[in-house]
């Protein structure tokens, strides 16, 4: 059944404004898990993210054994020269900032699952102006586009002959500046090519803009904005103790 | 023992039906190949394979005996010269002389005195001379896409896979990459050229290597 992206967007509004607000760890470990479950019911594919996610792990980590170093209480668990390392408390903090970005990444698919235009014309009908909503989704857009270029970029590095595991450092940031150089450029190009594009076609020539797409609320989106806004609802109040 | 062996390869892109399946040949070092084959049907996607940029689906591919999954990007390069599709993929260097330059500096493309002489040969051969202090950004299609060629011909490769190499050339720049492929044949060196050019190819290979979503042929 097709949802509403006005729908998507209140949802992962919700969410992501519960994953900044809820402190105690348990809370979001259920936010974690109603985000998957409507990950699941929006049909989000989590592997891919899932598999990503896993490269970041290593600098979640750094930034757990960061906030547990600089956040004072509970039992110290790891020293080293008399300095704390690893407490209780700063362990806590560290999985809690790990499972929020859980949250905060693992619902935005939620809207990335939506077609762009779908988005674009959802905060349209939000009253967002458009030319705004137009720019957000470029500039997400043009992130893989950028990732890609780069990518393209460090291949023919190194089809040219460079060997970035074994040319010393010196040598390898100065490669870095002929991948990230080009990559740079291609993507100001880019940029110039659609906003000459859009100009062709006479974006901003009329101070309204008309569309095929008409959004409509059906029934499921508000039950689907109603169960989610409550299950939101219940695990904010479970962590300020308002409930259980 | 051939230079590059290709076993049962099988290759789709991530939720997409199968490119090609179970395909299998062999190329000699001095062979002179044109691999041909309508729109989309995965030439491109065959030759990054088997320069090791994608990873197959299934089969292997050898390149004089080394697995090529087991070979760095970097240690391909440097016995496969490769002509990309779209130049501007290819061309990363501030200026045309440092593009030219990067594969000595760089790599271990063969160091010598004559490095200088070699590279003016192919700035002059492909008429870049002049242009030789320009960013390649500011050039136009078929200068990079003659800039391409010159980098890669400069290299001492043992094999060269062009992809479209003749796309964007005029016929006077067309016939200097023929005499480029003409010296290529008589130095002994191999090559697989990707065209839609019958007559272009007719000329300058050997052999068509056919490729169709249930097997290769040559032909």
């Amino acid at each position: 059944m097709k949802i509403d992206p006005r729908t998507k967007i209140i949802i992962v509004f919700l969410i992501s404004s519960a994953a900044v607000m809820i402190t105690e760890l348990s809370s979001l470990l259920f936010l974690l898990l109603l985000t998957l479950i409507l990950c699941r019911l929006f049909s989000v594919a989590l592997s891919g993210p899932i598999k990503k996610l896993r490269k970041l792990l290593y600098f979640l980590v750094v930034l757990a054994l960061i906030q547990s170093i600089f956040t004072p209480g509970g039992e110290v668990l790891v020293t080293a020269g008399g300095m704390r390392i690893l407490t209780t408390a700063g362990l806590e903090t560290g999985i809690s900032i790990i499972i929020r970005m859980s949250v905060i990444v693992f619902s935005a698919l939620i809207i990335a699952s939506a077609p762009a235009m779908d988005v674009v014309y959802g905060l349209i009908a939000m009253k967002l102006p458009y030319e705004i909503t137009f720019m957000v989704l470029l500039s997400i857009k043009f992130l893989p586009l950028f990732r890609e270029e780069f990518a393209d970029s460090l291949t023919a590095v190194q089809l040219a002959g460079a060997d970035l595991v074994k040319i010393p450092l010196k040598q390898k940031l100065s490669l870095y500046s002929y991948v990230l150089t080009p990559s740079v450029i291609k993507a100001l190009n880019r940029a110039r090519f659609i906003s000459l594009s859009m100009e062709s076609r006479g974006f901003r020539a009329y101070p309204d803009r008309t569309s095929y797409c008409k959004l409509s609320m059906r029934g499921m989106d508000y039950v689907a904005i109603i169960a989610a806004s409550a299950a939101v609802l219940l695990v904010v109040s479970y962590n300020f103790n308002i409930i259980g | 023992m051939s230079f590059y062996t290709i076993n049962s390869l099988t290759f789709s892109y991530a939720k997409t039906d199968k490119l090609f399946q179970n395909i299998s040949f062999d190329i000699d070092v001095n062979q002179h190949i044109g691999l041909v084959g309508p729109n989309g049907c995965g030439k491109t996607s065959l030759v990054k394979l088997m320069l090791g940029i994608l990873r197959p689906r299934g089969g292997e591919i050898y390149l004089e005996g080394s697995n090529i999954k087991d070979i760095s990007l970097s240690d391909v390069g440097k016995k496969v010269g490769y002509v990309f599709q779209n130049p501007d993929k290819q061309l990363f260097c501030p200026t045309v002389l440092e593009q030219m330059r990067f594969s000595f500096t760089y790599g271990s493309s063969e160091p010598g005195e004559d490095i200088d002489d070699k590279i003016n040969y192919y700035l002059k051969t492909f008429d870049l001379i002049q242009y030789k202090n320009f960013s390649p950004v500011k050039l136009s299609r078929g200068e990079k896409q003659r800039l391409a060629l010159a980098s890669v011909l400069s290299r001492n490769v043992k094999f060269l896979i062009l992809d479209e190499p003749s796309t964007g050339l005029d016929i006077l720049r067309k016939k200097e990459l023929e005499n480029c492929l003409m010296t290529l044949k008589q130095e002994g060196k191999g090559y697989m050229i990707i065209s839609h050019e019958a007559k272009f190819l007719d000329k300058y290979v050997d052999q068509l290597l056919r490729l169709r979503p249930e097997g290769v042929e040559y032909v």
